[in-house]
């Protein structure tokens, strides 16, 4: 990208793709001693061109790349795609398929929040043992995906008609075994993180985020709840079973990035007790539809919206007739955060050494923005 | 290179320096594998098993191995995951950064022949732009097969280096 | 705040005040409004559905390429606090040389969506206030990439 002109009293500073902490993303900072004037995001180190080769693949299989999509949270943005193709399509879905859905969701939600707290722990500068713990934790979710589907990270069990594959035995009480030690792990972190006086000092008042802003500039996810404002794909558009489910949305009213880590606390709380709502009601049943690999979809154009950990995420399918779909739109949040993010060196005063603070919390992955 | 051959010639000529030479090779292969330091640098999608790696359950810094964030005391770099055309160019730039002797392990299937997005207009294989070492195949490679990898990377340093000149 | 807008009241509401400045308003699904704007009245009507409806969130742009229709239609996605739909705001355009004044006027945060569909079909918005490449490197050596007839011209070697 061609980069704007830097004016004359101020120095720019690369923060580039080779750094601990940055990411694999550039950021441009335009700095007058400690306050930053100005941030200008060089995104594009992972564009990896998923709307072209969407168009060459089947519906089908186009569930591969989506699901590489964003290997921390990967199931978030299949269903995006999976309830897209279904509605293309027009198939209908069990009702076991639906709640297993919503299981493999809110375990995936759980691993990308807990990605977050382990940066964020890391950028405050005091915290890498906060992020190996973080790491044990998601092995005890790795564990029981590798039970449930067979693989770790992408493990592409969704598909247009239902799961791919069912619970195996005395799986509801594992599920059970793991909410409980997760529940005891989040006290240790709360005191930790949230209860901490330095902690307190680092994350308090800084980068503001009034709510006119954050509705004017895009913001969404933990971005947007994080500033009082209550939206949430999975209560204005319910998908899979979140309409039988017994949660509430999670907001907070400070603006700054406390609120923000404290909006994805009690976003993991809500998870975990639908987690164990979910083994101990899930009705019995059919797992998938039956429909052949190579089926057409009718001429027309679906969108459908989902809540990923980071924000919502469309998909919006255009097809023609034939096998692959004519083009696949996808709308990620990290793009709309990272303009946020762009804005925030306007909007409050931020100094050098807040950069990496703020980053995490508005918790940007650049591979869905770059997609 | 020139140094290798002057010292040689000088250790010929007293009697018994075959056995000398051996115990610096076998010194200097010893203390290299067991200390492998790779660049901080991650590139695509495989980078939430990286984490793992080194976390605490598959702990990679047992083996030495430690990412470390300035290049030039670096000996490797493990291209974990996607690399994009923007991306493989600041991977070409941090291997000439770094000093000899130096290593490249391309982890995953997508450095190693581009993976699931084989006909993408944007990603590369990494062995157009840099000379690779290993490669570890899977997508992603499990936290086994990545220390795998490494654990075969330390023999080919233990067998097949002298002096620190990389033969080629 | 107030209680809901529904897509049906929207409709009617939208015709009856603001019927000519747009070529038509249609629902498409349950949940989704598609509104066709006429190219001369792009900002007007952006304006009319920003202050007067509500619509300030902008979640999105894209465009879509028919080349034996020889036309592009670039889209924009566009949300409201208070209602439980969103707007779909079309614009279609020649293929030739597609041309579009630029809504960051409207919804600043347009941009990063302009420069992606700049880059990836040869739109030009006027009046962009940075209309760079996003995503594609610098060194990047012509041709479109998302356009049907695109055959890997920017690829070097």
């Amino acid at each position: 990208m061609t980069e704007p002109r830097i004016e004359s009293d101020l120095m720019r500073i690369s923060w580039g793709p080779q750094h601990p902490m940055s990411g694999q993303t550039r950021i441009l900072l335009d700095t007058d001693g400690e306050k930053v004037h100005r941030i200008i995001a060089d995104l594009g180190f992972t564009h990896r061109g998923i709307e072209k080769v969407l168009e060459n693949r089947t519906i089908l299989g186009g569930i591969i790349p989506v699901d590489r999509m964003a290997m921390v949270d990967t199931a978030n943005i299949s269903i995006g795609y999976v309830t897209a193709a279904e509605k293309a399509l027009g198939i209908e879905v069990p009702e076991r398929a639906h709640w297993i859905r919503s299981l493999v969701c809110e375990m995936s939600r759980i691993n990308s929040h807990l990605y977050a707290f382990g940066l964020q722990a890391e950028a405050t500068g005091y915290f890498p043992a906060v992020f190996i713990w973080t790491t044990v934790d998601r092995e005890v979710l790795l564990d029981l995906f590798e039970e449930l589907t067979g693989a770790r990270w992408s493990f592409n069990h969704f598909l247009p008609g239902g799961v791919h594959k069912d619970f195996p035995e005395g799986f509801n009480e594992k599920i059970i075994e793991a909410v409980h030690y997760l529940r005891n792990r989040f006290k240790d972190y709360w005191t930790a993180m949230v209860e901490n006086p330095m902690f307190e000092m680092r994350c308090d008042d800084v980068a503001i985020l009034e709510p006119k802003d954050a509705l004017r500039l895009g913001a969404t996810g933990p971005t947007l709840r994080g500033s009082g404002i209550s939206i949430d794909m999975r209560d204005e558009e319910p998908y899979a079973a979140y309409a039988d489910l017994d949660w509430e949305i999670i907001t907070e009213d400070a603006c700054d990035v406390m609120a923000r880590t404290k909006v994805r606390f009690h976003e993991i709380g809500q998870s975990l007790n639908m987690m164990e709502q979910i083994a101990k009601e899930i009705p019995e049943g059919e797992i998938k539809t039956r429909f052949s690999p190579f089926a057409r979809a009718p001429e027309g154009e679906h969108i459908s919206r989902v809540e990923n950990g980071r924000g919502e995420m469309s998909t919006h399918i255009w097809t023609n007739g034939t096998t692959n779909p004519y083009r696949v739109k996808i709308l990620p949040p990290s793009l709309r955060n990272m303009y946020v993010f762009e804005r925030l060196a306007e909007l409050s005063h931020i100094t050098v050494a807040d950069i990496p603070v703020v980053i995490n919390s508005i918790d940007p992955w650049y591979l869905d923005a770059d997609r | 290179m020139e140094n290798e051959t002057e010292i040689k010639r000088t250790l010929d000529n007293i009697p018994g320096s075959g056995a000398a030479y051996s115990l610096i090779d076998f010194i200097d292969g010893w203390s290299r594998k067991y200390s492998i330091w790779p660049i901080h640098l991650v590139t695509g999608c495989c980078s939430p098993e990286f984490m793992q790696v080194s976390g605490a359950r598959f702990d990679m810094e047992r083996l030495g191995i430690l990412p470390f964030a300035s290049v030039r005391q670096c000996d490797c770099i493990m291209v974990v995951g996607v690399v994009s055309r923007k991306m493989a160019d600041r991977v070409k730039y941090l291997y000439e950064q770094m000093g000899e002797p130096k290593y490249v392990v391309a982890v995953g299937a997508c450095p190693t022949g581009k993976g699931p997005f084989y006909d993408s207009y944007s990603v590369v294989a990494i062995d157009e732009y840099v000379p690779v070492d290993v490669y570890i195949p899977g997508c992603p490679p499990r936290p086994e097969a990545i220390i795998h990898g490494m654990m075969e990377l330390q023999e080919m340093i233990r067998k097949g280096r002298r002096l620190g000149v990389r033969k080629d | 705040m107030s209680e809901k807008i529904s897509l049906s009241d929207f409709i009617t509401s939208f015709n009856e005040n603001h019927g000519e400045i747009v070529e038509s308003v249609e629902i498409f699904e349950d949940t989704r409004a598609s509104i066709k704007a006429k190219k001369r009245n792009v900002v007007k009507a952006a304006r009319v559905l920003r202050d007067e409806y509500g619509f300030v969130i902008p979640i999105g742009g894209g465009a879509i390429d028919y080349p034996e229709e020889k036309k592009m239609e670039m889209n924009y996605y566009l949300n409201n606090p208070d209602s439980d739909f969103i707007i779909v705001y079309r614009v279609e355009l020649s293929r030739r040389r597609p041309t579009l004044p630029s809504l960051t006027e409207v919804w600043e945060a347009m941009s990063f969506h302009e420069r992606e569909t700049h880059e990836m079909f040869g739109i030009t918005f006027k009046d962009h206030p940075n209309l760079v490449p996003l995503l594609l490197p610098p060194d990047w050596k012509g041709g479109y990439p998302l356009r049907k007839d695109f055959k890997g011209e920017g690829v070097k070697k």
